[in-house]
Formats: structure tokens, C-alpha cells, sequence
């Protein structure tokens, strides 16, 4: 057991190592670091500020120098103007002239600044991580039990009228992709001039002009039904007809066994048979795919935070991305490893309890 | 009243020719405004020369209180004078003045300074500072803590100092020239300029021109908030929103006529106008920055009113003139013979603004001079085109994903294409876009308004200016343009802008399809927060009912 943690953690090192040095890398392109300079000092600057600034702020040194000095392997750029005043990378993120020329990098524990958001990345992941986690858990709670529920009752009896109905349910909402679903709810639910809403406002249902808000702004202070609705729904919905079709795979396989069989003829109830004997077996697959689909969410974390304007994990990734934010998009994509592989490990142990015939050496 | 509230009891005598310009009926009212103002008039004597008495500001008595929430982007701040979007200046606008202020009518109103006057050749000026203006650090705003904003502005080698460029006869050698800031007395400076500028005072007016304290010498205007104005920021994170609230521990210079609210929230919504329009659904915007398009009419239709500026903001769709094959003058002037602007201007922007002649200088500028009207001949364009050995060759012309620019493009592209010419579109996202801006061979660029013809013309169109963005070069035009710059009277120098925008048209610089008006939607009980023709968002005197 000891050993697979080992392995599983080794691998997850090496994979984030690899993975950086390529946002590094690609980040790190001229033009890039051009679009970057533009950003922070003024979008019409000369060539020649362009050059100043590049060569000024550090990002001149050569790009496995500079990934070496974010990893923290090799000490910050240091840089002394001509009236004296020392700058360096240390020294603009410890806030102190004397860490000029150390190391401060990954290793260190220091993740960077973000040039997005004028901030500690640290502080910019920890807050949007956060964000994204109250989304991710009510998107869980949304998915989980309904995409089961539905599965369940789908595969019980395979071919009747209720698996046919649900089936077809569940594979409209994972074919339709969030950034469709979304723009559908908010059209039909969130417009005080078309959809739902003037309907229901004009029989005097709801107060508001709108039933739920098609902006998840407000959410970041308090979180309602009216403002957490579309976007959880968006999310979980295209999660839960995948899971749903799995569950009811896997419970139409187990519905033919021969043991569901004997259960039958010794007279045992529909009822009885499903809760009791059928479920526990049926719920093995369904369990890695809803581990594996949490990653997979974070996909459609970035379509639907963007789309709901919710500042969360996602939609920091896309800022970043657009801003070419290199510290942020590398730390971002650390995070991502991280969530990918611990999940991953979660499901791997998680197995061994639903199924005793499995065992990890 | 007296004349003696701004220093001296004569009016400028160009100021009065104006005025006999203005009731003859040569300048419109807005024209005669801008310039007798820019000259050191007040705007009640401004009025007064036209024998008309200043509209009253607000017609309602404003009201105190209440919190307003705003869309707008949020921007990472920076130096101020290297400011390039109007957005990073509103945010700032609570606790960061200016000397003057350009108002939506087109006068210069004077907000840290009392009163000014321009020498009759347009070298010196004479800025008199309000008495009584304190920092909110308790220090008195006097002549050196301006003249140190001065040196500031024109020392170019800050990267990205804009005000460097504006300050142009103000700066040597990358800055102040020797002897250019004379601090007279305690609230009294004079600028001498090298050559005569007459846009000097609407270029202090300009959103880089904030005024800060000499002890800012950060880059961050928000974590270091030291200003003359009525508020204090107390959050601002890029790309979510911003926070400004009254300074309760500050008495403003104008107390009582400004500072309503209690408090504004700017909420950055990203670029997708969907989301505003979401979001002022759900109640969580009382008003929008900008809206474009299809958008003002949905907003309209929400329940928030658009308000309309007349700008002589625009579109250049422009040729650059290192590029092949748009070095040939020949092929340049075919590319505009080609495109009706009046199309462009339906098509392209929902006629919401009105026809340009492709020389960058608007009707509502004070020295435009009227040109004969352009023709457009599809026939001979392609004659030309083929004429140049290009026709086969196929144009391409790049353009910002942002709708109305896009859909301008393709509406010029189309009538090129109608004309049996080979273009191809390319629409390239804002990330990138701006990396290159200048150097593309033919693409579109956004050109806010600047109060007078010559100051863009200065900008974009001087032979090696940074923002040179068309490689234009004659000398004939320098000359002309060093020239307009010296001229008060507007009649002497539209002769001068006459041949300027002759020249313009005649080396096919670009096609220059509209002048836009632009708007704004807000909540009918959001008030004096209609459109700005410079983007201005000055929440100090917005109030809510």
C-alpha cells in the first residue's frame, strides 16, 4: 500500500514537472512575453520599450534559467539600476531588497505573483480555489444522487417504457455540451423579456423580474437559490447523463446474474432484491467514473464560470490564459495535476472497498 | 460676476472672434465652446460672449446617498501616465483630479487650477491654482507639486508614458526643456513652450493627466491613494470589480457640489456583453460603460435608457505604408475608391454616427474644413488594382474580434470584393491583437475622440510618432501640421487644415468610414451619468433618486 502511495506521488511529480516546463515553455515565447509587456506597461508601446521592459522586469535570461529560478533550483534574477536601487525577483516577492539574488522559487514555497491580478499567486489560487470547491460540492450534490437515481431505476428493468424515457433523458443532457445548456437556461430562465420568466411574472409567481439571475457574480458574497442555480444545473447536468448511462450499464449487467436469478424464484421482492442484493455490485463502476468525472468537471468549470462571470478556479485559468498570466497558468496547472491525480488515487483505494476481489499490492 | 475670477479681466481676443464666429453662424455653439474655453475663457464668459447665460448643471437638486454599481473592466493598475485605457482613469477618478476637465458639452471646465491664460502666440501659459485645494493627506496643493506633475509627464523614458506625446513642445530630450516650468508664486505657473500648442489645455484634460502627489512614486495609484478628490478606493482586483467609498476624514475643495454618493462598485463582467445584459437582469448593475450595437436595444428594452455622445471617436482602416503592396499610393487610393463610407456606417455600426471622408479630422472639430465629396467607383478601383500588376493578388484585411469593428471590416471587405478585387478577412482575438497593431500591412484600429482635429493628427499621422500606426511620411504635411499648431484663429488655421486633410485623402492614408456616436444604458434613477464623448466616468457628481 505504502509503495503504490509512493509510486502514485513519484508520478505525480514527474507528470507536473513535465507539464509546467511545457506552459513554461510556451508561455515564454517572444511574442508572448510581448503581449505580456503590453499588458503591464501600456498596449501601445514601441519596440524599443517593449525590449526595455523585457529586459527590465527579468524575463531577458534564457527560458530554462528563468524555469529554474520558479522552480527554485537556481537563485532570482537580480538587476541594480543606475541610482543604486536593487530589483530582482526575490526582492519584489518577499518585499525585501536584502533577498536579492537567493532562491525563491516553487521549492521554497513560493509560488509566484500574478501579473493578472497584481497579487501573490498563492493567495489569487487559494481564493478562486475556494469559489470553485462550493461550486464543484453543490454540483456533486446536484449530480451524484440524481445521475444514480436515474441509472438505477433505468437499468433495473432493461427495455421498459421508464429505461427508455430516462435513457433518451439522460443522453440529451450529455450530448448537450455546457456551453450550450448554459446559454439555453439563461435564455429561458433568466431574461425578463423572453422565456419563462415574463410568464411567470405576469401570473404574479415570482417577485424579481427573473426567476433565476444568469449572472453568478453575487454568488462570491452570499450564495442563493436564485444566483447558484444555473450554473450548478449547467455543470451537473452534462456530468450526470454520463454517469447515469454508466450506472444503468452496469446495473442491467448485474440484474442478469445468475444469483439475481435464484433470488427471483426462491420469491424474493422486486424491491427487495434491488436495494439489497443488486445495488452494492451495480455501484462499483459508477463510483470510478463520478472519481474520474470530477477532473473531467473542471472543463466545464472553465465554460460555465466564464459564461456565469463566477470568479472560481476555471475562470481564473481562462484570465490567465488570455493574459498570458505565467505564473499563474503554471501554478494553475500544478493544481490541476494535483486534482487529477489525487482523484484518481481516491478512486483507486475507494475500489478496493466495493470490490474485496481487488486488492493493491 | 467678475472677469477677475480667472486672473485677468481681459478675454482673449481670439475667444471674442469666435464669438462673432459663433453668432455669424461659421462655428457651431459646441466649436465656439472648446476653443474660447481652452483659451482661459470661463465657461459663464464663454456664454456670456454669446450673450447667453451657462445652462444651469444639474436641472434637479441632486440627492445624497445611495450605493451605485456600474459595469466596467477592471484593469491592473498603473502609473497613471501610462494609462491607455479610460477605464483604468475612472476608477480613479473619486480621489485623482485634473487640472481642467473636459465636459460633455465641450467646454474645459477648471477643477484644480481657478483659471488660465494662453499668451496670444500660444507659447506661454499661465495656470493659476484653486486656493484651498488640500491632499487628503493634509498637505496644500500649490504651483511645484504641479509643476513636479508637469516633469513627470514629459519625462519619456518611462516606458509607455503617453504623456510624453502630448506634452510635445514641452519636452527636449526625453523631458522638460530648460526654462519650460516657471513656478511664479505659490499658486501660480507658467509654461513656455518651445513652439506654440494650442492643445496644450486639452491635453491636461486628457485621463493620463491625473494629477498625484509628489510623493507617489509607485506604480499603483490604489495601494498608494493620495489624491485632492472626494473618495477612497477600498477594494480594486482586476478583472472582478472595484470599490470606492466617500472619504469621510477628507474636506474636498468642493464640498457640496459633487460627491452624492456614498459609495460605486465597479463589477467587471468580462468582455461578453451577454453577461452584462445578465447581469443588469438579476438587478446587480444599475448602468453599463458601453454598450454597442444590438446590445443598446436589448438594455432599452430592460428598462434602461440609453444616453447618446456625439464623438469624433472613429474607426482607421488603415493602410501601412512600409507594407507591400500598400507602399503604392496607387493601390491605396483604388482600396478607398472602392468603399461607399455610407455603407460601412449602416452595415458596419447601424448608422449610429455619421460619415467620415478618410482624413481623420471630424465636423465637430473647430477647424475641419469641408472637402468636396468623395467618389466611389468600383469599376476603376479594379482598373487600378490591375493597373499595379495586382490582380490576382488578394488583399487581407485584419481586424479585433470586437463585433462592430469586425462586422466594419467585413462590410468594407465586401464592397472591396464587389468590386471584383481578391480580399480575404482575418479577425484575430484582443489578446493578440495588440501586439502588432502598428505593423499589420492593413487592419482596423479604434481611435477615441480628442477635442481638436490637430491633436490626432499630431498623434498618429506625424512623420515617426509612436503611434504612427500608417508609416505616413511628408514632409509638406509636417510642416503644415507644426504650422496649424501655432494658429488661435480658427478661420487661419482651417486654411492650413484645408490642405492638411487634402493631403490626407490625397496619399490614400485610409479608409475612414464614420465618426461614432456612442452610448450608454443606465436605470432612469441613476442620474448625470450620460455618456461621456471621452469615456469620462465621473462618479463624483453622479447621484441616484
Amino acid at each position: 500500500m505504502l509503495l503504490f502511495l509512493l509510486r502514485r506521488i513519484g508520478v505525480m511529480f514527474v507528470t507536473a514537472l513535465c507539464l509546467t516546463l511545457v506552459v513554461f515553455y510556451l508561455t515564454n515565447l517572444p511574442a508572448k512575453l510581448e503581449t505580456l509587456a503590453k499588458t503591464q506597461a501600456g498596449s501601445r508601446m514601441t519596440d524599443e520599450e517593449v525590449a526595455r521592459w523585457i529586459d527590465r522586469n527579468g524575463y531577458g535570461s534564457p527560458v530554462l534559467v528563468r524555469y529554474g529560478e520558479w522552480l527554485g533550483v537556481l537563485p532570482g534574477w537580480v538587476r541594480e539600476a543606475d541610482d543604486g536601487t536593487v530589483t530582482g525577483r526575490c526582492v519584489a516577492l518577499r518585499d525585501d531588497p536584502a533577498a536579492a539574488g537567493t532562491r525563491c522559487g516553487l521549492l521554497q514555497g513560493e509560488w509566484g505573483f500574478s501579473t493578472r491580478f497584481r497579487d501573490e499567486v498563492a493567495s489569487v489560487i487559494g481564493a478562486r480555489l475556494g469559489a470553485t470547491g462550493l461550486l464543484m460540492m453543490w454540483v456533486l450534490i446536484v449530480m451524484v444522487p440524481m445521475a444514480l437515481l436515474v441509472g438505477v431505476l433505468a437499468g433495473m428493468r432493461e427495455g421498459s417504457r421508464t429505461d427508455r424515457t430516462l435513457s433518451t433523458f439522460a443522453i440529451a443532457t450529455t450530448a448537450t455540451p455546457e456551453y450550450v445548456s448554459g446559454v439555453l437556461f439563461i435564455a429561458l430562465l433568466a431574461s425578463s423579456t423572453v422565456g419563462l420568466s415574463p410568464l411567470l411574472v405576469s401570473w404574479g409567481w415570482i417577485d424579481g423580474p427573473v426567476l433565476f439571475q444568469g449572472n453568478a457574480r453575487s454568488a462570491l458574497d452570499t450564495i442563493t437559490l436564485s444566483n447558484f442555480t444555473l450554473p450548478v444545473l449547467t455543470i451537473a447536468l452534462y456530468g450526470m447523463g454520463y454517469v447515469a448511462r454508466i450506472t444503468r450499464a452496469s446495473m442491467t449487467e448485474v440484474m442478469t446474474q445468475q444469483y439475481i436469478r435464484t433470488a427471483r424464484l426462491k420469491g424474493v421482492s422486486f424491491a427487495n432484491i434491488v436495494l439489497k442484493h443488486a445495488l452494492r455490485n451495480a455501484l462499483i463502476a459508477p463510483f470510478t467514473v463520478i472519481m474520474l468525472q470530477i477532473p473531467w468537471l473542471l472543463n466545464g468549470v472553465v465554460i460555465s464560470e466564464v459564461l456565469f462571470s463566477y470568479p472560481g478556479f476555471g475562470w481564473t485559468l481562462y484570465e490567465a490564459a488570455v493574459n498570458n498570466d505565467i505564473e499563474l497558468l503554471l501554478a494553475s496547472s500544478v493544481v490541476a495535476v494535483i486534482v487529477v491525480l489525487v482523484t484518481q488515487l481516491m478512486s483507486d483505494i475507494g475500489y478496493v472497498y466495493l470490490n474485496p476481489r481487488i486488492r493493491i499490492s | 460676476m467678475k472677469d477677475m475670477i480667472h486672473g485677468s479681466g481681459d478675454v482673449h481676443a481670439a475667444a471674442r472672434m469666435y464669438a462673432r464666429e459663433c453668432t455669424e453662424g461659421k462655428l457651431s455653439r459646441r466649436e465656439f465652446l472648446t476653443r474660447a474655453t481652452a483659451l482661459g475663457v470661463a465657461v459663464p464668459t464663454a456664454y456670456g460672449l454669446l450673450g447667453l447665460a451657462a445652462p444651469e448643471a444639474q436641472a434637479q437638486t441632486p440627492m445624497m446617498g445611495g450605493t451605485l454599481r456600474m459595469q466596467m473592466s477592471i484593469k491592473a493598475q498603473r502609473d497613471p501616465r501610462t494609462w491607455d485605457w479610460s477605464e483604468l482613469a475612472n476608477a480613479c477618478r473619486g480621489w485623482l483630479e485634473y487640472l481642467v476637465d473636459y465636459q460633455r458639452d465641450g467646454t474645459l471646465t477648471p477643477v484644480l487650477l481657478e483659471s488660465w491664460e494662453a499668451s496670444e502666440d500660444a507659447k506661454t501659459y499661465t495656470l493659476h491654482i484653486r486656493p484651498g485645494v488640500k491632499w487628503n493627506n493634509g498637505d496644500d496643493l500649490t504651483a511645484a507639486h504641479i509643476a513636479h506633475n508637469f516633469e513627470r509627464w514629459c519625462d519619456a523614458s518611462v516606458e509607455g508614458n503617453s504623456m510624453a506625446t502630448r506634452m510635445g513642445s514641452l519636452v527636449e530630450d526625453g523631458a522638460v526643456r530648460a526654462g519650460g516650468l516657471e513656478v511664479v508664486d505659490d499658486l501660480t505657473l507658467r509654461v513656455n513652450l518651445a513652439q506654440p500648442d494650442i492643445a496644450l489645455m486639452v491635453s491636461i484634460a486628457d485621463y493620463p493627466a491625473a494629477v498625484v502627489h509628489p510623493a507617489f512614486t509607485g506604480d499603483d495609484p490604489v495601494a498608494n491613494p493620495i489624491g485632492t478628490g472626494p473618495y477612497l478606493p477600498t477594494s480594486y482586483e482586476p478583472g472582478i470589480g472595484a470599490t470606492v467609498v466617500r472619504n469621510a476624514d477628507h474636506t474636498w475643495w468642493n464640498e457640496g457640489n459633487g460627491a452624492w454618493l456614498d459609495q460605486i462598485e465597479f463589477v467587471d463582467l468580462g468582455t461578453d456583453p451577454a453577461a452584462w445584459i445578465a447581469a443588469a437582469e438579476a438587478g446587480e448593475i444599475d448602468l453599463n460603460y458601453q454598450a454597442q450595437g444590438d446590445i443598446i436595444d436589448i438594455f432599452d428594452a430592460i428598462g434602461m435608457p440609453r444616453s447618446e455622445a456625439v464623438t469624433a471617436a472613429t474607426i482607421a482602416v488603415r493602410f501601412n505604408q512600409d507594407s507591400e503592396p500598400y507602399n503604392n499610393r496607387d493601390v491605396r487610393r483604388a482600396l478607398q475608391m472602392a468603399v461607399n463610407n455610407a455603407i460601412v456606417l449602416e452595415l458596419g455600426y447601424n448608422d449610429l454616427g455619421t460619415v467620415a471622408e478618410n482624413h481623420h479630422v471630424c465636423p465637430i472639430h473647430p477647424e475641419y474644413a469641408q472637402l468636396p465629396a468623395l467618389s466611389v467607383d468600383g469599376a476603376a478601383a479594379r482598373a487600378a488594382v490591375e493597373a499595379a500588376g495586382l490582380g490576382d493578388y488578394e488583399f487581407e484585411l485584419i481586424s479585433i474580434d470586437e463585433p462592430w469593428q469586425a462586422e466594419t471590416c467585413d462590410a468594407v471587405a465586401a464592397q472591396v470584393r464587389d468590386a471584383g478585387i481578391n480580399i480575404a478577412r482575418t479577425i484575430l482575438p484582443g489578446a493578440t491583437f495588440w501586439n502588432d497593431w502598428t505593423k499589420y500591412p492593413w487592419s482596423a484600429t479604434e481611435w477615441n475622440m480628442r477635442p481638436l482635429g490637430v491633436q490626432v493628427l499630431n498623434l498618429a499621422y506625424r512623420s515617426g510618432v509612436p503611434w504612427n500606426e500608417t508609416a505616413f511620411s511628408n514632409a509638406e504635411f509636417d510642416g503644415l501640421l507644426d504650422q496649424a499648431n501655432g494658429i488661435a484663429d480658427a478661420d487661419a488655421r482651417r486654411t492650413v487644415m484645408q490642405r492638411l486633410e487634402e493631403i490626407m485623402q490625397e496619399e490614400g492614408v485610409m479608409i475612414q468610414p464614420y465618426w461614432r456616436s456612442i452610448f450608454r444604458n443606465a436605470r432612469p434613477d441613476v442620474h448625470g451619468a450620460e455618456m461621456h464623448p471621452t469615456f469620462v466616468v465621473d462618479y463624483v457628481n453622479y447621484w441616484k433618486s
